[in-house]
């Protein structure tokens, strides 16, 4: 799926600005961004609820505009499944048989069972847990190649959202399906996804892979007897300050090893492990559920 | 048009309005004519009673059977509701994220809400019409049959009842949500009339003479094809012609739709300049004629001053609720 210069205006201001980027085959793509930078419009538009401004997506070479039909490869699990709140488990079998040719009902009624999920009259009738894993079950047995997921563990217990990751990752390891999600949660997509897309403001800030991310960031804990120095201060960013012990970001570019930080002696001096989180403090500073 | 996907996904939306729908089809011209022929029954002895008096079925008798009662006017109302469920509503929920991802072009989203509709209004009309005729052809009144023709009893009141359902549609395609789409239905359905009766109010008042009713806001007017029993014989044309443009307006609209007004009065931020003054200036001169009928007949004076403290009255009111109105979201979030 390849997503060319996409932008989106309403109300004359830019909500998406120019975003391009390419989703592979048996990826997870987690995409980050503060509330309100427009995650969930850039979904939308991907999946032809709003039309864009300029720009295009294609799935192997077709424009998802022009060509809706290829949107039986390409399947959008919303953050509320309230529009089906009033179809029984059975109808929405029959329904969804009836639009995606390529679904797959014993795999829905096998994930069921094996998530103990039952046959309702009314998906209102399940909890949220439920309705997230039964939204799952739909996306996955739809068979679509690119499946596009807003918060789907938004208010889900623990146990509920280890499922949901479990089969996230078999899905996407099995049948090499490529999930983009959306989501505050960056413990989580630190653990699923691949490539990250971090959306500041409408625009697509920063896209990299979390492998290259562990190699082009540091953290270290280095305590000084006084301030931290100003000529490291411009080069770190603070995540964290107690007293005189700072919790640094360290861009690789601007910093090779801890022999530059030993210059300036400090009394403490160690390496801490990175998460995702860290980044993104340093990134859009303040709230870590960015 | 006929994907059994969508089929299925417009019944499921709209299952509860397709079922009282059938309820009154049900009951709407079989029942008429059941009490039509127990009334003509009942003159039929009162006029035996009478020397050199005899009673016969006047065709007003039997075009009220199947295109008059309060029962088309519930028909009508359920025919807007049931566009404001294939559209509207889809506006104002969480639905238009499942309906507008779903891999099909938005023209057949369209023709797929209109083919279900019509379809369920074909079949049901039909069903209460043949039911009505057999009654009245099984009785001693099948004669009454040779004063109407087949146009007025069945054509023109069922072109009249698709006609509305594609304009409630059509309507849908450029309002935000169920209310507003059911709201604008009704002030458009009667405003070519709506517009004459005010005009012709201040005329009268301020100039002493009536405006004549000229017969082409018939035509123009959408609701006159189901609430008007005697229609000139051009009618079921016309009507017809109303649906293909309605259906094709309401195509091209529903294609070009922006979705992230959603929810709003209307959908296109053009519209909102002249909705707000038509809307306006009609509360305005709706407040005046109200006002101006409470005054004597004869009072010309007063009549003309009622009317347009009303007028001004209504216009200060309109100003403000109408700008609200129109700056509405009742986008409902999500309940998951």
């Amino acid at each position: 799926m390849k997503v060319e210069q996409l932008s989106k205006n309403i109300n004359g201001k830019s909500v998406l600005n120019d975003i391009n980027f390419d989703v592979s085959p048996g990826t997870i793509t987690g995409l980050i961004g503060r509330n309100g930078a427009g995650k969930t419009t850039l979904l939308r538009t991907i999946v032809g609820i709003y039309h864009p401004s300029s720009g295009d997506v294609a799935i192997n070479g077709k424009s998802v505009y022009t060509h809706p039909e290829v949107k039986q490869k390409l399947f959008f699990v919303p953050d509320s499944s309230d529009a089906l709140k009033n179809y029984s488990t059975a109808e929405l079998i029959r329904l969804y048989q009836r639009v995606y040719p390529d679904f797959d009902a014993e795999y829905l009624h096998s994930c069921m069972e094996r998530f103990a999920l039952p046959q309702v009259k009314r998906i209102s009738h399940y909890s949220k847990g439920m309705k997230a894993l039964f939204s799952l079950f739909v996306a996955f047995a739809t068979k679509a190649d690119y499946i596009l997921l807003d918060e789907p563990t938004d208010g889900l217990d623990v146990i509920v959202k280890k499922q949901v990751q479990q089969l996230l990752l078999e899905q996407v390891s099995e049948n090499g399906t490529s999930v983009i999600i959306s989501s505050h949660r960056l413990d989580e997509l630190e653990y699923m996804a691949e490539n990250m897309l971090v959306i500041r403001d409408g625009c697509l800030d920063d896209h990299y892979e979390l492998s290259d991310l562990k190699n082009r960031y540091k953290k270290i804990q280095a305590a000084f007897s006084d301030q931290i120095p100003e000529e490291l201060e411009n080069k770190a960013s603070i995540l964290n300050q107690t007293g005189r012990v700072y919790t640094l970001l360290m861009d690789n570019e601007s910093f090779t090893s801890l022999d530059e930080i030993k210059k300036y002696q400090p009394l403490l001096l160690e390496e801490l492990p990175l998460s995702l989180e860290d980044v993104f403090v340093a990134k859009f500073g303040g709230d870590p559920y960015v | 048009m006929f994907d059994k996907g969508l089929w299925l996904q417009n019944y499921k939306q709209t299952k509860l309005v397709i079922g009282l729908m059938f309820a009154l089809y049900l009951v709407h011209m079989p029942f008429q004519a059941v009490l039509a022929i127990e009334t003509w029954m009942e003159r039929e002895e009162m006029a035996d009673s009478i020397d050199d008096y005899v009673y016969e079925v006047q065709r007003w008798d039997v075009l009220q059977v199947f295109s008059e009662g309060i029962i088309s006017v519930f028909l009508l109302i359920t025919v807007v509701v049931l566009a404001g469920l294939l559209i509207g509503l889809e506006r104002n929920t969480r639905k238009m994220d499942f309906a507008f991802s779903l891999p099909y072009k938005r023209r057949d989203l369209f023709w797929a809400k209109w083919a279900f509709g019509s379809t369920a209004i074909t079949a049901f009309h039909s069903f209460s019409f043949l039911s009505a005729f057999l009654i009245i052809w099984f009785s001693p009144y099948q004669d009454a049959f040779n004063q109407v023709t087949t146009a007025e009893i069945l054509i023109q009141p069922f072109v009249g009842m698709i006609l509305i359902f594609t304009f409630a549609l059509f309507v849908g395609t450029f309002t935000g949500e169920m209310i507003s789409q059911m709201v604008v239905t009704v002030l458009l359905g009667f405003f070519p009339l709506g517009i004459y009766h005010l005009t012709e109010r201040i005329i009268d008042i301020h100039l002493n003479f009536i405006l004549p009713i000229p017969r082409f806001l018939d035509f123009i007017t959408p609701f006159m094809y189901v609430l008007e029993s005697d229609q000139h014989s051009w009618m079921a044309g016309s009507g017809i012609i109303g649906i293909i443009i309605f259906l094709s307006a309401g195509k091209r609209i529903y294609e070009r739709n922006e979705l992230e007004h959603n929810g709003e009065f209307l959908i296109f931020k053009s519209l909102h300049r002249p909705a707000y003054i038509v809307i306006v200036l009609m509360i305005s001169m709706f407040g005046g004629t109200i006002l101006s009928s409470l005054a004597p007949w004869n009072a010309d004076i007063l009549q003309i001053l009622s009317y347009w403290i009303g007028f001004f009255g209504f216009l200060l009111f309109a100003l403000l609720i109408t700008r609200k109105v129109l700056e509405m979201n009742v986008l409902i979030k999500s309940q998951s």
